[in-house]
């Protein structure tokens, strides 16, 4: 375990506690932002597709997960042609974060001014 | 703090600073305490505009100077389609407004030199950066003259048109000049190179500008590899919509050229063997852009090996290197996963300067290639890190199935645009046209 190591390097006690409390959490709020930032690079930044692609940016938490889900089916769903060699890369909870994190952005950004 | 791998000291303090910032204030730089900082991005491709984007993004009180010194910039991916007569070059070109526009300084000047203990960039015209964390994403350079007989003279004959600009210009206007029944030949280089399945996708596309075109032409690939990206699925292509136009011979087979003549279009393979050409397409061996060199980050390879954690060099601290340039095996170098790796960058910088814990990293790839019109194959990975390394996740991505219905050919065709189009407002924030 790196964090007995550096945590003794370190000569700390009390960094230790902290930092081993730290991994053991959940994943934060940035570890899922780094986790939704490839999905950007089909659907769009922020899941806000300019077409071509569906935009996933505020559509409900259980529709994205239960569609995410349905991508690791044995019979994927018709038309299917990437998403299942992808999230087969990823936890259940980790689609369901995914799922969480683009169910919270706008469809549209609040400050768009209709410029294309 | 010589010996553990999976933490640098950045991160270190980052985890041990976010939890408790009074204990440690002391010792900790004033930059990890949340004031703003200056950061450098060297590089405006897939890479350095992403890691730009994403670090003005996430707090927009950090300085962030972009050095590029193109006003327009324009893709390797999708200029194979140029070949093809079904992209215009201008569809690959993307500007830089956007990225003004989110408050990102542009400094259209090349970057000429890194002082990484003064922690300096200087420009061509003299002008001096300070950074506290710095960015590189300098693509590739050409190894002149790795291959005999191929230097930057040879190149205006026998153009190699793996960086978007005057030498795909100069490959189409050969191609288009070239007379019906003529012999294309590609060299195709030994791994890493920048983009492994695009030597094939141009294969593929100037097969189909000779099938609409110039039908009685033929198709050399001479390869210094036995096996390529997406293989089986571009061999069926050709032979589906080519038939007998193209050749593929592998290295086994006296497919690795080793010298060039330029001036006679002549290239010789490893037994001897003259193979003379119409239109002569070098793929030369490459290496990271210059500027790593000039930073100390470049290793004995001639790329830049990185902390897989978090893509900060593993030579030179406070300088993190995405895209072509880093050595990120398995991870292929695609415009694809310069963007991905520059958001893991971005959210290090970010976490760093806030003194937040280093976030959990997370890549993927996908890759597109058109064969013909309507037929498009891809392939996709995930990557974790795994036992201090970069790795693939077992049992993810792979390539397009073999066998696939027309339908299925078609979408990733139009998914292939569609991407193209997303990774390009993702990146620059631009819309292609």
């Amino acid at each position: 375990m790196p964090f007995f190591r550096f945590s003794v390097q370190a000569g700390i006690g009390l960094g230790l506690m902290l930092a081993a409390a730290t991994a053991a959490q959940a994943q934060s709020p940035e570890d899922i932002a780094v986790l939704a930032g490839p999905c950007a690079n089909c659907h769009g930044t922020d899941g806000r597709s300019p077409g071509g692609i569906p935009s996933i940016a505020g559509r409900p938490a259980n529709v994205l997960s239960a569609q995410l889900k349905a991508y690791k089916a044995e019979t994927p769903p018709p038309g299917t042609t990437i998403m299942n060699r992808l999230v087969k890369g990823y936890s259940d909870a980790q689609l369901d974060a995914l799922a969480q994190h683009f169910a919270q952005i706008k469809p549209t950004p609040a400050a768009a001014k209709g410029k294309k | 703090m010589s010996t553990h791998t999976k933490f640098s000291r950045r991160q270190t303090l980052g985890l041990l600073g976010g939890a408790s910032a009074g204990l440690f204030s002391l010792s900790m730089p004033a930059i990890a305490q949340g004031q703003a900082g200056r950061v450098v991005v060297v590089g405006g491709g897939f890479g350095g505009a992403t890691a730009a984007k994403y670090i003005k993004r996430g707090n927009p009180k950090l300085q962030v100077t972009l050095v590029e010194p193109a006003k327009r910039f324009y893709t390797c991916p999708f200029t194979n389609l140029h070949f093809g007569g079904l992209r215009t070059f201008e569809q690959q070109g993307h500007g830089y407004d956007e990225l003004r526009a989110l408050g990102v300084q542009v400094v259209h000047e090349l970057a000429k030199d890194v002082d990484n203990k003064k922690k300096t960039v200087t420009l061509a015209g003299g002008r001096t950066l300070n950074y506290d964390k710095l960015v590189l994403s300098p693509g590739i350079d050409i190894r002149w003259g790795a291959l005999a007989g191929y230097d930057e003279a040879a190149s205006q004959l026998a153009p190699h048109a793996w960086q978007a600009g005057p030498q795909t210009h100069l490959l189409k206007k050969q191609l288009d000049s070239m007379a019906d029944g003529g012999l294309f030949i590609l060299s195709a280089p030994a791994n890493p190179f920048r983009c492994p399945p695009g030597p094939y996708e141009r294969i593929s596309m100037v097969a189909h500008y000779f099938k609409t075109k110039k039908p009685k032409s033929k198709i050399l690939v001479l390869d210094a590899k036995d096996a390529f990206s997406k293989q089986g699925l571009f061999q069926d292509g050709w032979k589906k919509f080519y038939g007998e136009m193209v050749e593929w011979v592998p290295l086994a087979k006296d497919g690795k050229v080793v010298k060039v003549d330029a001036k006679n279009l002549e290239v010789e393979t490893e037994f001897g063997k003259k193979h003379k050409a119409a239109v002569l397409n070098i793929v030369p061996p490459q290496k990271a852009g210059a500027i790593a060199d000039r930073a100390g980050v470049t290793d004995s390879s001639g790329w830049v090996p990185i902390k897989p954690q978090t893509f900060e060099s593993a030579q030179v601290a406070d300088i993190y290197v995405v895209g072509d340039a880093t050595a990120a095996a398995p991870m292929p170098k695609s415009g694809f996963v310069a963007n991905a790796q520059a958001k893991v960058a971005a959210a290090n910088i970010l976490a760093s300067f806030s003194g937040k814990p280093a976030p959990q990293p997370a890549w993927l790839n996908t890759c597109y290639s058109l064969i013909a019109p309507d037929y498009g194959i891809s392939v996709a990975n995930v990557y974790a890190v795994t036992d201090g390394k970069l790795a693939e996740i077992k049992d993810t991505g792979g390539v397009s199935p073999r066998q696939a219905s027309d339908d299925f050919r078609k979408l990733e065709a139009q998914y292939g645009v569609a991407w193209y189009n997303a990774i390009a407002q993702d990146s620059w924030g631009t819309r292609a046209g």
